[in-house]
């Protein structure tokens, strides 16, 4: 007979696997941020604020870059959109909640909290809302943790600013890998790559980075919706891929 | 306070409104309601449009020096992506992805250009 395990560490080893990937991440984003000028209080801050690596990384290079706030903050909001898809999703879960819970959830709700959450809930039927709000401050504790620590690593050493900015690109490719569900997706990542150089270099500025991220994404929806309506369903371009390593390793990471 | 550490907080601020903004607001009004399915399918693309932007601007574009398209310049860069690309598609792992890509554009770095 297994004995009875207290509910808190059950969610903990749940999120186990997603806590420790923070890790290195968040080191990296410290240095950054610290490199971006942020002392180790602002750096914890944003942490907690903001929560979201893609969103801090960005901040950090813009600020290195010495982009306008209005830029900076226009960027953020196009990143941060992504998660009104996130939020919608799993609303579905949260039905008979507080407004209070749904705020406290919204404020650390994040890509791969939500990921683990997302599948719990549609695995698990046992899994709370207030499971899934274990999970989102686990993660948040030990990327602020990481972050910290980044920030006062990046005080003790001079890193090379070029490589430790890859960082960003690399969550960023790994982003567009969890995103390809069908061909279609690996088209409109190339048409946004080459909308992206035209209006980059024609607006000479990261306004392009929003131009592009417009059309590109309208050019996806409208192709999508031209496929189903012509009755391309299971065609070439949207049948489902399925990763080879997909399935074990994200049970590996939900189901322990 | 110094005066860029002002300027820094209000920015953390601003970005913490922005960033809560597009969580809240969906998982408010869809607790209660059904998402509509144009929102859904159009929202779908953002995401992969926006990350391939920001690769794209990362390997392929000089800000430095006036937003110029670097082709294959950036060579330590390309191939690192490369790399990336094959580890997320095979681990599924964040960490290991960027882990794996910054040990890579350092290494890489020796022998091309960043």
């Amino acid at each position: 007979m297994k004995k009875e395990e207290p509910r808190w560490l059950e969610v903990l080893k749940i999120a186990l696997p997603l806590c420790l990937s923070y890790i290195p991440i968040g080191l990296a984003c410290g240095i950054l941020l610290n490199v971006a000028g942020f002392n180790v209080i602002l750096t914890g801050l944003v942490s907690i604020l903001v929560f979201s690596g893609g969103a801090q990384f960005l901040l950090a290079s813009m600020l290195t870059a010495n982009a306008p706030i209005h830029t900076v903050l226009i960027m953020l909001f196009f990143l941060e959109l992504r998660y009104a898809l996130l939020g919608s999703s799993i609303s579905q879960y949260l039905r008979n909640t507080s407004k209070k819970f749904l705020y406290i959830f919204a404020v650390s709700l994040n890509d791969e909290n939500y990921a683990v959450n997302y599948l719990k809930f549609a695995t698990d039927k046992s899994w709370t809302p207030k499971d899934a709000l274990k999970v989102e401050h686990y993660s948040l504790l030990f990327w602020t943790f990481a972050n910290i620590v980044g920030s006062l690593i990046g005080n003790l050493l001079s890193v090379d600013l070029a490589i430790v900015d890859y960082a960003l690109t690399a969550l960023f490719i790994y982003m567009i890998v969890m995103q390809v569900a069908n061909k279609l997706t690996i088209v409109v990542s190339f048409v946004a790559a080459v909308f992206a150089i035209i209006s980059m270099v024609v607006l000479k500025s990261t306004m392009g980075l929003v131009v592009s991220t417009l059309l590109a994404s309208f050019v996806g929806f409208a192709a999508e919706d031209y496929l189903v309506k012509h009755g391309k369903k299971r065609g070439f371009l949207l049948r489902k891929i399925k990763p080879k390593a997909s399935r074990s390793v994200i049970s590996k990471s939900g189901d322990n | 306070m110094t005066e860029k550490t002002m300027e820094h907080l209000i920015l953390i601020i601003l970005s913490m409104l922005v960033a809560f903004g597009p969580r809240f607001i969906p998982l408010r009004i869809f607790s209660t309601r059904d998402i509509p399915k144009w929102f859904n399918e159009w929202m779908k693309y953002v995401p992969v449009s926006l990350f391939t932007a920001l690769v794209v601007k990362d390997v392929f574009i000089d800000t430095s020096a006036g937003y110029v398209f670097t082709g294959i310049h950036n060579m330590a860069k390309i191939i690192a992506s490369l790399i990336v690309i094959v580890v997320a598609y095979r681990s599924r792992s964040m960490g290991l992805s960027v882990v794996l890509g910054l040990t890579a554009v350092t290494l890489l770095a020796i022998v091309f250009t960043v």
